[in-house]
């Protein structure tokens, strides 16, 4: 997502738009043809879908073509892929946007607000919806989600249920423990020693003894597959990847970034950095590079402890046996308070705002259509998966299951994303839908056992609800800049602090500076819509 | 009165002059000077709805917004280091370039050789800064091994904050240099010959040719361009800095346009987004106009 154009001039070319887009509104067809499948004739519709870079095009997915003709429309799809914040930016600020939006967050709620009368508002459409108001009974909490403070709807979420309550599993080399005659860890010392044997002792056996990279993550603080799980170890419990170090500890609102457990963990991560135990690119490698140094080479591994979604996914299908998921570490062998793990269940199977419809669209009642076509559960698992046919076998007595790629060569996960839109696609799954799941969702359930234990948390108490929780304008506006303010500082002294110490005697002034650079009007912020939405559970 | 009828006449007696820059003032007009009126923004609140000017006047709130933030001194200070060293050096560079290159007197020799101090320029930054991704990592570049191998230790050179600015200006002088010579070369391709010729006669050296000939011929150019890039103090290159950033150099590379990129695009706070572009704005005119009118005085070569 980085960017081409300078600040200034996007300012001048939304100025432009905005005055371009002031003299030419309406320019659909006429206003009085009625839309509908009565005469057979589709209606045509205009749609962005942000999806993954490795999807193949909409128009090749069969599901797809289905539901558009149950629905009587035509889509013409915009896919994109890159880019797609600063593409959103300018086009609604011009305003010329088109039908119906798909994607994860696609519009946010910020925008609703900014963007006074560009959106639909669904709720009084609900009725030409009865998939979607199936979905509103059944999991009421959708509806929650879907619900802005002032009771409209713009955005549907999705519901995909069959995914685990972390997103964050915990691997090490098991064949590199083996080799060395070592045991799983358990503290943070054990893990120490582990590591030191991985460097030292040529773990992966081809005569390099200088190749093993103990330990690694994708960089910076915060976020899914990093090492603030280690919070944890103190109870901490993380949720939806705590990106921006907001958790919640007995109905506290709390920052881990300026949390006593946070200078230990950093105390611990530089101890480890400074004897060589962790891929000294961390704060500089880019995601591609970090995921293809797990990979290896052939059968020799490169990296011996570290945090990702799945083993075939992060190690690639020929390495991913040699790893075993860990539970959370104890602190210290004395340890004796509880282990945590980051708790994302919501995020994971829930997503705010999927498909969102244009105010100005001339076809309202057929943008409606489609839209409860899509949340039909049979639909549902073609979004997810893949068409029936190819990725999904129907058995024909109400049960499914997902089928393994049609290229041998291609791992579960690849495929599902290849072939469909996948964890972007606006959708419903009901609990009752009966699908056996495939080898990659398996393995992720299976990876996930060792970490249940400590995922089991109190949800009301230690897990922020941020999926429920909508704040108004101004609100947002101000945490969105302390966010801004904070990271800024929170990043760049992590990095500084792992990599050469001194956390010791800068922890005061930096959580002063924290402080002033916004975390505790956010945290006022937080805890007053906190309580507000529990007293109103 | 004078003035006017003046004004009139240059008009009438020049008007096919004037017909065929008419399009380039149209377009400048169009695209530099109307949406001109969006700079309210940073004392409006913007309002989707109602459109630029339809917010709530908010005054200077933005402004005072962005001088309370907690990253203003940093922002300011990354943003003058980052200028200030890329003028220091980057200013010269050019200048001694040409000189250089000018002495070089068989002529196909010296059309290679401006080619190649050309090429670098046509690189686009992200490829420049993967090149320096590449080049310069600690553990795989060819630039981390020298480093190593001649006893320099471990250093990241494009993750510490001291090297940052270094990295930064050495490189866009690799790149830019040979480009920017351009101008100069085209002023030293106006001395007379014959001055080299008297000069070489009365048996000066070459660097005495350079020193009273050369340079002397320069010195008009160099101080319009001196000026010029003063206009453009604290606007650093957004693109080549935002791509170098990591977080172990965040402390020198964030700058006000990369921080207006963050607030502005990426959290949608078009106001003071707008408000920190203006402010940045003034100060690159105050700088231009300041040394505008100090070199109007000593040298009395000047822009307007």
């Amino acid at each position: 997502m980085r960017k081409k154009l300078s600040v200034l001039t996007s300012l001048v070319l939304i100025t432009a738009m905005l005055l371009s887009g002031c003299g030419s509104g309406g320019n659909s067809e006429s206003a009085g043809t009625t839309p509908g499948n009565a005469s057979g004739e589709k209606v045509k519709l205009t749609a962005i879908m942000t999806k993954h870079p490795l999807t193949k095009p909409l128009a090749e997915m069969e599901w797809l073509q289905a539901v558009e003709d149950a629905a009587g429309v035509e889509i013409e799809w915009q896919e994109i892929t890159t880019d797609y914040g600063q593409k959103k930016g300018t086009m609604l600020a011009s305003g010329d946007i088109p039908d119906l939006f798909i994607g994860p967050n696609v519009i946010t709620d910020a925008d609703f607000a900014q963007f006074q009368g560009l959106f639909q508002d669904l709720s009084g459409m609900l009725d030409q919806a009865p998939n979607v108001q199936k979905m509103f009974s059944e999991k009421p909490e959708t509806k929650l989600i879907a619900t802005q403070p002032d009771g409209k709807i713009y955005g549907l979420p999705k519901y995909q249920r069959f995914w685990p309550s972390t997103g964050t599993r915990q691997f090490i080399n098991q064949k590199w423990l083996d080799e060395l005659g070592l045991q799983k860890p358990t503290t943070w010392d054990e893990l120490y020693d582990v590591l030191v044997a991985f460097k030292e002792k040529d773990a992966n056996g081809n005569g390099d003894a200088k190749d093993e990279i103990p330990m690694d993550w994708p960089g910076g603080i915060g976020g899914y597959f990093n090492p603030a799980v280690l919070l944890g170890s103190m109870g901490i419990t993380l949720s939806e990847g705590s990106s921006q170090g907001y958790f919640v500890e007995d109905g506290q609102i709390k920052n881990f970034l300026i949390d006593e457990r946070y200078k230990t963990m950093v105390a611990f991560l530089n101890k480890l950095y400074k004897a060589g135990l962790i891929n000294p690119e961390v704060f500089t490698h880019d995601y591609t590079k970090y995921q293809s140094i797990a990979r290896g080479e052939g059968d020799t591994a490169k990296v011996g402890f570290t945090w990702g979604w799945v083993a075939s996914d992060r190690f690639g299908e020929q390495l991913a046996p040699q790893y075993v998921t860990l539970p959370p570490l104890k602190v210290t062998a004395d340890y004796t308070g509880k282990l945590s793990w980051s708790y994302d269940y919501y995020s994971l199977n829930y997503g705010t705002n999927h498909v969102v419809m244009s105010a100005k669209t001339k076809h309202k009642e057929a943008a409606m259509r489609f839209i409860n076509e899509l949340y039909d559960p049979k639909v549902g698992i073609q979004a997810l998966f893949g068409s029936i046919g190819p990725n999904i076998q129907d058995h024909g007595d109400g049960t499914y299951s997902v089928l393994p790629p049609a290229n041998p060569e291609m791992d579960p996960g690849t495929w599902k994303w290849t072939s469909t839109m996948a964890d972007h696609g606006a959708f419903y799954i009901p609990d009752d839908l009966q699908l056996t799941l495939g080898k990659d969702m398996q393995e992720v359930l299976g990876q996930s056992e060792s970490l249940e234990e400590a995922l089991k948390v109190d949800l009301d108490k230690d897990v922020f609800p941020g999926l429920f929780i909508k704040y108004s304008t101004m609100d947002n506006n101000t945490m969105s800049l302390n966010n801004t303010n904070v990271m800024n500082l929170a990043e760049s002294s992590f990095a500084k602090w792992v990599t050469k110490g001194g956390i010791e005697g800068e922890w005061d002034a930096y959580v002063k500076e924290a402080q002033k650079a916004g975390i505790t009007q956010n945290l006022e912020i937080m805890q007053k819509y906190y309580e507000e939405y529990q007293s109103k559970k | 009165m004078r003035t006017r009828k003046g004004l009139v006449q240059a008009v009438t007696r020049d008007y096919q002059l004037w017909i065929m820059i008419l399009p380039a003032i149209i377009v400048i007009l169009i695209f530099n000077y109307i949406p001109m009126y969006g700079i309210q923004l940073a004392f409006r609140d913007y309002d989707f709805s109602k459109g630029l000017t339809g917010g709530e006047w908010r005054g200077l709130a933005y402004f005072r917004q962005f001088i309370d933030s907690y990253l203003f001194t940093d922002l300011m200070r990354n943003t003058f280091l980052i200028s200030l060293a890329s003028i220091v050096l980057g200013f010269p560079a050019p200048i001694i370039l040409a000189l250089i290159l000018n002495q070089i007197r068989r002529k196909k020799m010296k059309q290679l050789m401006q080619t190649t101090v050309y090429l670098p320029h046509f690189i686009s930054v992200i490829v420049l800064v993967g090149m320096l991704n590449v080049l310069l990592s600690a553990e795989t570049g060819v630039v981390g091994h020298l480093m190593k191998s001649i006893g320099l230790g471990h250093i990241n050179l494009l993750a510490s904050t001291g090297t940052f600015i270094p990295v930064y200006v050495l490189s866009d002088i690799w790149q830019h240099c040979g480009w920017n010579s351009i101008i100069y070369l085209a002023a030293l391709s106006t001395v007379d010959p014959q001055l080299y010729d008297a000069a070489r006669i009365d048996g000066a050296s070459r660097w005495q040719t350079i020193r009273f000939i050369d340079i002397p011929a320069l010195v008009p150019t160099i101080i319009i361009l001196f000026i010029l890039s003063m206009g453009n103090i604290l606007s650093t290159g957004f693109e080549k800095i935002f791509l170098m950033q990591n977080s172990l150099n965040l402390p020198v590379s964030e700058v006000i346009a990369t921080y207006v990129y963050k607030i502005g695009i990426v959290s949608s706070q078009f106001s003071l987004a707008s408000a920190i572009g203006l402010f940045n704005t003034v100060i690159n005119f105050i700088f231009l106009f300041a040394m505008n009118t100090i070199s109007k005085r000593v040298s009395e070569t000047s822009l307007f």
